[in-house]
Formats: structure tokens, sequence, C-alpha cells
């Protein structure tokens, strides 16, 4: 702890590389994408790694932002700044009610309980005329404040960044806080936690809507950038992406989340150019995108179970010992 | 009435099919604590198998039961897989059983393409209280009876059985006493890629089975193995009957589409009102 860590030189190096990588792209779908994800990835982080809940449906609760931005701007004409205020509270009301029943769940039985729940959000989305129906929502308008209206792509990768930067500084907040430790201590063992004097069940629901309101937040960016919502938007294997990306990252670290997001979000994309290749069987680009995913998973959990980024935190730790 | 009675003979074979899924749930979540995400996998692998070699030259009986023993054999590789290193806690392997879920999704589409498949099986219907039943969804209800049948015997009445019960029970004590728990782990994988896959073959030829069909069938079956608490065969069979029957009803009295959604809510109710003795069972 004495020696400088090495965030202290990455985190601004990063950071600055990250505002400037949008200029330099033709096509900014990829990068917004993966900074949403990198905002869910961490919630999602928190959630796993802090308070040892494992969610299999981290969609449902995008869903649920991005639904709020939709039925607002073309049903009631809310301004778009309050809606992307309103959705990330929208997605933390949701969790916290739907997590009430659902967080006396554990292990296995969350993670298929908020599976179930994803399924369930996405049958309500596609059968409910009021929540899209069968063709979603679509002519959502452009995100703007007061009279100026956004145009073009960029304006979304630099809005992207900034709720990426608030959820992250919120997530440092958090984790340091009295809440952050009680939660800690639930993960390892709940009883101990609560002799101890943590509320474990009112904690692990906060925990559970905290991720929730990030994963709203993005839903909401990506409503405004995509623009368009129906229960397609959210399938079960991005909830799963979202998991392999918070593995491979590191669970409970702050940084975690966003290191997963852009490593998985890379390689998926590397993958995605080199399968689609002329002369390849149309069905290639399938199969790789599966076998990666499969593969990055199974080989990070079982030789690198801490994730990329502890693992590389340990290192100079490690050498200075010897 | 004779609605009533086709709604809940179709519910029955239909439910027969998620129990055989879920007893493979049962078997290895017993011995070794980890539940297997890719055991819809099983039945899609399966499924394709049989129509694969059903293609080629062996006749009906043996292909079913070259696909199925090949299902075992996928079984223990997956086991390999999951159960990692020692120590690799059970939500980590239920992770790893994703991956492998994902990987089996990619052989499958390797080797089969994106399209449903569905082998030929038994034709014809058979009248049944009055009510025209096919004999294909029959023969799925007699064959999950049988082998929940000699599931239960195995572990009450063969030392086999018996150990992997003791591995389960105390793993610590069972290595005491000579059991070599690792290899029952990887036998109950076996066993469960047997049973996923039994219940691919008799599924595939009413219901058309695709790569994407792995998660539908691992929830449904996942969903029957909660009312055993993932531990009992005999009310696996009891669930998966209850949840046929009732998305069965609901189709048919209300909307066709609700039924997936029917078995989801039964289960997660289900699993709230028993997370008590869940907890007490996991703390064992």
């Amino acid at each position: 702890m004495n020696s400088p860590k090495p965030s202290t030189v990455i985190v601004p190096v990063v950071s600055v590389a990250a505002c400037i990588a949008p200029l330099l792209m033709s096509d900014l779908t990829f990068f917004v994408h993966t900074v949403l994800a990198a905002i869910v990835v961490t919630g999602l982080s928190l959630l796993m790694g802090y308070a040892g809940q494992a969610s299999l449906g981290q969609g449902a609760f995008v869903a649920v932002g991005a639904l709020t931005v939709g039925l607002g701007t073309t049903h009631a004409g809310l301004p778009p700044l309050l809606l992307l205020l309103v959705a990330p509270l929208a997605a933390a009301l949701f969790a916290a009610v739907v997590g009430l029943p659902l967080l006396r769940l554990q292990g296995h039985y969350l993670a298929f309980g908020t599976l179930a729940l994803l399924l369930l959000v996405q049958t309500a989305m596609s059968s409910v005329g009021a929540l899209g129906g069968a063709y979603g929502i679509s002519g959502i308008p452009a995100f703007g404040v007061g009279g100026w209206k956004v145009t073009g792509q960029l304006p979304y990768a630099y809005l992207a960044l900034a709720c990426l930067a608030v959820v992250l500084l919120l997530s440092r907040r958090v984790v340091n806080s009295r809440f952050g430790r009680g939660v800690r201590a639930l993960s390892g063992s709940e009883t101990a936690a609560e002799s101890a004097g943590v509320a474990v069940g009112r904690d692990k629901v906060a925990m559970f809507a905290l991720s929730a309101a990030f994963a709203g937040i993005a839903g909401a960016v990506t409503a405004f950038f995509t623009p368009y919502v129906s229960a397609d938007s959210f399938p079960p294997l991005d909830s799963f992406t979202y998991v392999i990306m918070a593995v491979v990252g590191g669970l409970g670290t702050i940084w975690g989340g966003v290191v997963g997001a852009v490593l998985v979000s890379v390689l998926l994309q590397v993958l995605n150019t080199v399968g689609s290749q002329p002369g390849l069987p149309p069905t290639a680009s399938s199969i790789i995108q599966y076998a990666a995913y499969g593969i990055v998973l199974i080989l990070a959990l079982l030789f690198l179970p801490r994730g990329v980024v502890p693992s590389l935190g340990s290192l100079p730790r490690r050498s200075a010992l010897r | 009435m004779k609605e009533f009675l086709t709604y809940v003979i179709t519910g029955i074979t239909l439910g027969a099919s998620f129990a055989l899924v879920g007893s493979g749930f049962v078997v290895v979540h017993r011995v070794t604590r980890v539940v297997n995400f890719a055991q819809g996998s099983f039945a899609v692998l399966a499924a394709m198998l049989a129509a694969w070699l059903l293609g080629g030259v062996l006749p009906h009986g043996a292909a079913e039961v070259g696909a199925v023993l090949i299902c075992g054999l996928v079984g223990v590789a997956v086991g390999v897989i999951a159960l990692g290193r020692r120590g690799t806690p059970p939500l980590i392997s239920l992770i790893v059983t994703l991956g492998v879920s994902m990987l089996a999704a990619a052989a499958i589409i390797l080797f089969w393409g994106q399209d449903p498949v569905s082998p030929p099986g038994l034709s014809g219907h058979l009248a049944l209280l009055g009510v025209q039943v096919d004999r294909q969804r029959l023969l799925v209800l007699v064959a999950t009876l049988l082998a929940f049948a000699v599931l239960g015997l195995f572990f009450s009445r063969t030392y086999l059985g018996k150990a992997l019960t003791a591995s389960a029970s105390n793993p610590y004590a069972a290595r005491l006493v000579g059991i070599d728990v690792r290899r029952m782990g990887l036998l109950a994988f076996a066993l469960a890629g047997v049973l996923g896959g039994l219940a691919g073959v008799l599924v595939a030829p009413s219901n058309a089975l695709s790569f994407s069909s792995d998660l539908p069938l691992a929830l449904s079956g996942f969903a029957a193995a909660v009312f055993g608490g993932l531990s009992s065969p005999g009310r696996t069979l009891v669930g998966g009957l209850v949840l046929g029957v009732a998305g069965q009803l609901t189709a048919g009295y209300l909307d066709g589409s609700y039924q997936t959604e029917v078995a989801l809510l039964l289960m997660v109710v289900i699993m709230i009102a028993r997370s008590r003795t869940f907890v007490a069972e996991e703390a064992k």
C-alpha cells in the first residue's frame, strides 16, 4: 500500500484514450455498445463479487430502463433528460419489488430465478400492447436538452462515457462505505454478518437495486441510440454475456467490469469479422461466436478464477516479495 | 370433459419429458452439488445424433441407444470440465457449464446446422379413455416411468448407487471408507448425460429440436427438479407431471403462448416458498 498503485497512472491514461477514441472511429455502434455493456457489467460485478449473488437475467433491468425511455418519449412526451434520470430509478424500484421475494433464494436458485424473471419480462413486453407488443416501440426521438437535439453518433459516445464515469465513481463510494462493508460481510456468511448487526435482507435488496439502476441507465441510453425497443432487444444470450464479462474482468473489483466488457467485446468483434469473411459457410459466424463464448468462459473460470484485473494487480506485489 | 382429459393426458406425457431432463439435474446435484446448465444440451445432442445415425445404416432402436450412450460419454467430458480443479465452488461450476452449453451449441451448428431436427419415431395413435394419443407420446411416458423405477432401484439397492449417495451426503466420510468421490461425480455426470439423451431421443420425434432448444429444455427440467429440492427423483417426477398438466390446461383454456411462463412462474413460486428448506439443505 505504501508504493504508488499502478492504477494512479493507468486510470488517467485510459480515460483520456477513451475520450479520444470516438473521434477516430467512423462507426461508433460498437464503441457505444461496449461502453454500455461496461456499465451493466460494473453493476453485475458489484452484485456478484461483493454481495455474492449471481444474476443470469440482468437484461430484465436493461429492458426496464429502455422501456421507461421508449414509453416516456413516445406516449407521455416527457423531456429526454428527465427520462434519463428516471430510467435508473424505475429499474431500481422494479428490482427492489421483485428482489424482496426473489433474494430469499441463493446460489443456483437465484441464478435460475433471475433468468426466469428476464424471460417473464420479455413475454410481458411482447404480449402486452402498452409495452410495445409484437411490433416493439419505434419512433423514439433523439436525445436532447431543452431545444437542443442530438444529431449523429458522437454525442451518444460521450453520453455513454459520462454515464460510465458516474457509475464507476458511485461504485467506489459504495464499496468503501459502511453499506459496502456490510454487503461484503454478508457474502462470506449471512449468519455472521447478521449477528454483527448487518441488515442482511435490506442490504441484499439494496445492492440488487443498485446493480439494476446501472443496467437501467444503460438501457435508457440504448433506447435513445438505437432508437427502437422490443422484447427481442434483450435476449438471454446478452445477459449471459454480461456474466462472462464480469467473470473475465474479475468479480469484486471496480475496474473488472470495464476490463471484462472491453476484452470480451473486442474478442467477439474480431471473431465476428473473421467469421463473416467471404468463402466461409454462413453458419461459420455463429459457430465461432458460440465457441468463443464457451471457451473464454471455461478457460477464464478454470485458470484465471479471480479474473484479469485482480490477477494483474497481484503481479507487482508478487514480484516485490521475491 | 373429453377436452379436459385430452389436456391432462397430453400434459402428463409432456411432463414426463420435463421430469426426465430434471432427473439429470437431480443426479448431478445430489452427488456434486453442481447444477449442470448443459443438461438441455444433452437432449439436443442426442436428438441430432439419433437422426444422423438413423440416416446412416443403423435401424430403429440401435440408433437411439447409440445416441444415448454417446451422450453418457459426453456427460463424463462435461463433468471433467465442470468439476474442474479441486475446490471449485458449485456456483462457479454452474457458470462453467453455461460455457459448456455454448460450446455444445457451436458443435451442433458445426455438424448439423441451425435447422430443427425431428428423427422419425413411432407413428399412429392409440385410444386412451376415449382420447386419441400419439403412440410416440405414450412411449415417452412409459420410458420415463421405467427410467425412474431403475433410478430408484439403483440408488437404494446397489452398492454403486449407495456410494453415489454417500459421496453426496458426506464427501469426507465417503473418502474415508474408500469411495473415490471425484469418480462418483463423473459417474453422476455420465448418468445425467444418459438421462438427458434419453429425453432428447424420446421428445424429438414429436417436437423438433434445434441448437437453441437447450435453454427451454433445461429450464423446464430445472423447474421439475425444484419440486424435489434438486435431490429427490420421485418428487421431480411429480413436479414434471404437475408442470406438464398445468401448462397444457393453460394452453387449452387460456392461451397457448403462455405455457412456458406458467412453468416459470410455478418454479419461482415453489423456490421462494421452499427457500428455507433449501438453505437448510445447502448448509448440511
